[in-house]
């Protein structure tokens, strides 16, 4: 049995005692097998010394069985790790960012505590995934929709809490920012409430964020300074109909102008569903579907150093008599508004000369079986776990990894920044001797800011994952030097990307480890997390 | 109308190989099995899109089991059916398909005190043959020279509709077959699994 650093062999023994009559003895694992199971499925040292894994794991059922286990662990300061369904994979699974913890799996906590139709809210508990909520909402015919991500089987507590999204309207798409109140358990294991329900019998503790005084809620998120065994959430009233279109234009510097103006129509609230990029010209799919290889002639263009002329690309647009660049709006309210808006929208767009339009369909939701078919389902607010198919061996993907772990930087929402990006991440792939993407387009989960995702695959060579996991914080540190920071990341280069937070002498990670050390002094929660060390850890550098 | 699901479970059956009867038991075999149990299969999943998972979808319908048919995505086969299903009562399942929907079946297998217990990796190799690499009881993997010969999905799903049940420390086995080199858009490698019970496994969610 592997025993957490720091800790004795007899106080490690006489807390697993404790742990077990804490929540019973079925629900604290130390096997080697049970323990196997916190494994990250995706972790980049697969295999190696350096792997992170779990030295055993504790299933409480509830917020009082949390309080006794974390009272536990810091009265013999014993690390451990809270996860909820523990399916963060590509961002860190279920293994714990300081090898050797006890993980906190919260995935027993699965109550839907409340779903409130007319207010269009819910409560619930970590456990909770976004598949369980679905078909409550569906088995009781609550007419709210749940803004999933992609895949579904997370939970809306843990993916909101690593700051994920989704693909609904934008108020909802950022699933922290849709959440409303939480409940926490402290590193002394008392209970916290934020916002109004810290107020006793509040009414609105899922209808009105802030509460009194500093809000704190973002405290709790890509952090470790509590233990969230409640968090509300508002949801999305089911939709009367969808419809989509698709605007495209001809040449290469037309994306700009077709970013701005995309911009103005979602910040209007003009077209309220999630726009999708692609290249008919590149061979990218509004989902980013990758196509055939480009030609040899293309390459060439977009090798070219300091990036692919314009003129050059749109007389090769001109010759294959192919637009450069489609974007895909859609619209989620009454058929005739959603016409209107779609009028307007081709209106506004109209602005680039060649812009021209595909009527993508307009329908009554729900949507049939059929029709379904047609769609990415989390657009309504369907789980789904479609993903897992892509990725497969195929002749555009011969040599398929064991999983993957995503660079995700954040970049303006210009089309200048999306040149730049490609010319910077493209020469940066090629030195590094990664996969060169023949042009990346952005992904608009966030309403005001672009995300770039690239996926480093993740083998079980050792030789393989050292070269990408180097690679990985390379892109990182190019990123930063440009003013693009990653949103999050798995554990094994949290440390690397709050390093790039640096402004002021690392002022940010500086405040993060004075609250940590207040509020957790004696570093038993998620040590390490989003590179947030405990004071005896940090002075010792023994991470 | 037949449904899509209807639709393709009548081509299976259209499909049915005469391999039942030969499905690789000798008679030596057949006997000392007999004497075990098999772990009971609640379904055949097979992926409709590839030929040799569509023959061992066949041959596991001809053999008594439910085949259920994907294109590569189980949500709804577990959203609909082994969610459920699982919560109530753990039931083995088995399948020939690509990587994606064993990872994903076997995760969520986890919870309900489930596991892998015999895994094949059947890959295509040039100029016409295939390597199968078993891992599982040892009393299936003695059938594992029957993948040598021609038919060889079919024989997995008559392996794996008799797989022995009970604690057993996995053994591995590969063998080399003849098969046609996969058409374009299929996989190069399958692979066949059961995913079943296990005593003494944790069960973290329940009805």
């Amino acid at each position: 049995m592997r025993i957490p650093p720091g800790v004795s062999e007899k106080d490690f023994s006489e807390a697993l005692r404790q742990f077990e009559e804490a929540v019973g003895k079925d629900w604290v694992f130390t096997s080697d097998e049970d323990v196997a199971m916190y494994r990250d499925s995706y972790s980049p040292f697969w295999g190696e010394p350096d792997e992170l894994v779990a030295s055993a794991a504790v299933a409480p059922d509830g917020v009082e069985q949390v309080q006794k286990v974390v009272r536990i662990a810091n009265t013999f300061k014993i690390p451990i790790y809270a996860i909820s369904t523990g399916k963060n994979l590509g961002y860190g699974g279920s293994a714990p960012a300081y090898s050797g913890s006890v993980v906190l799996d919260l995935k027993r906590m699965n109550r839907i505590l409340e779903v409130n139709e007319k207010n269009a809210y819910c409560l619930v508990e970590p456990g909770v995934s976004y598949f369980d909520l679905y078909r409550y909402i569906q088995e009781k015919g609550i007419k709210l929709w749940v803004d999933v991500p992609d895949p579904g089987w997370g939970s809306p507590v843990g993916n909101s809490l690593d700051r994920g999204g989704g693909y609904l309207l934008p108020q909802f798409r950022n699933h922290f920012d849709s959440h409303c109140g939480m409940e926490v358990v402290l590193a002394n294991g008392e209970v916290l409430r934020t916002g109004m329900g810290a107020l006793p019998g509040a009414k609105t503790w899922q209808e009105y964020k802030s509460g009194f005084g500093p809000w704190i809620d973002g405290i709790f998120s890509q952090s470790n300074f509590g233990v969230v065994t409640k968090m509300g959430f508002w949801m999305c009233p089911a939709p009367d109909s969808y419809l989509a279109g698709t605007v495209t234009v001809p040449r290469y510097n037309d994306l700009s102008p077709l970013i701005d103006i995309l911009g103005y129509l979602e910040n209007t609230g003009c077209t309220n569903g999630m726009p999708f990029f692609g290249s008919p010209l590149l061979a990218r799919g509004p989902l980013g579907q990758g196509g055939p290889v480009p030609d040899a002639e293309l390459t060439a263009l977009l090798d070219r150093e300091g990036g692919p002329d314009p003129d050059a690309m749109d007389a090769y647009a001109a010759k294959k008599d192919i637009p450069h660049w489609s974007c895909t709006v859609s619209f989620y309210g009454g058929p005739k508004a959603n016409q209107g808006n779609w009028e307007f929208a081709q209106e506004k767009f109209s602005a680039i000369p060649g812009a021209k339009f595909s009527f993508g369909g307009a329908y009554k939701l729900p949507l049939t079986p059929e029709v379904q078919a047609k769609f990415n389902l989390p657009q309504f607010g369907i789980p789904s776990l479609q993903m897992f198919s892509i990725g497969a061996r195929s002749e555009t993907n011969p040599t398929p990894g064991e999983g993957h772990i995503w660079f995700s930087p954040i970049i303006p929402r210009t089309g200048e920044a999306v040149f730049e990006a490609n010319r910077v991440f493209r020469a940066a792939a090629k030195e590094l001797g990664l996969p060169v993407p023949t042009f990346s387009l952005p992904t608009c989960y966030w309403e005001r800011a672009f995300i770039f995702l690239f996926g480093f695959p993740i083998t079980h060579d050792v030789e393989t994952n050292k070269k990408n996991r180097a690679a990985f914080r390379k892109m990182v540190a190019i990123a930063a030097e440009h003013g693009w920071g990653e949103y999050r990341t798995a554990p094994a280069h949290q440390r690397a990307v709050m390093d790039t937070y640096s402004f002021n002498n690392h002022a940010l990670l500086r405040f993060h480890e004075t609250l940590k050390d207040a509020v957790d002094p004696n570093g038993i929660l998620s040590a390490g997390r989003y590179g947030i060390w405990p004071k005896h850890l940090r002075e010792d550098e023994k991470v | 109308m037949a449904s899509r699901r209807e639709f393709l479970q009548a081509s299976i059956v259209a499909l049915a190989l005469p391999i039942t009867a030969q499905a690789g038991l000798s008679t030596a075999a057949a006997a000392s099995d007999s004497a075990l149990r098999v772990i009971p299969l609640y379904k055949a999943i097979f992926d409709e899109r590839f030929p040799a998972s569509v023959a061992f979808g066949a041959e596991a319908h001809s053999l008594g089991l439910s085949a259920y048919s994907i294109r590569g995505d189980i949500t709804d086969l577990w959203f609909h059916d082994l969610d459920a299903q699982w919560k109530k009562k753990p039931v083995a399942v088995a399948g020939l398909t690509e990587q994606g929907p064993l990872f994903c079946l076997e995760r969520l297998a986890w919870d309900h005190g489930m596991r892998v217990v015999y895994r094949g990796d059947h890959r295509y190799l040039p100029s016409d043959a295939i390597e199968h690499t078993l891992t599982g009881p040892e009393g299936a993997l003695r059938q594992a020279a029957l993948l040598e010969n021609d038919g060889w999905a079919a024989r997995v799903a008559a392996i794996l509709a008799r797989l022995p049940e009970g604690p057993s420390a996995p053994a591995k086995i590969a063998v080399r077959g003849r098969a046609k080199a996969p058409a374009h858009a299929e996989p190069e490698d399958l692979i066949s699994w059961v995913i079943a019970p296990v005593a003494g496994a944790r069960i973290m969610r329940q009805a």
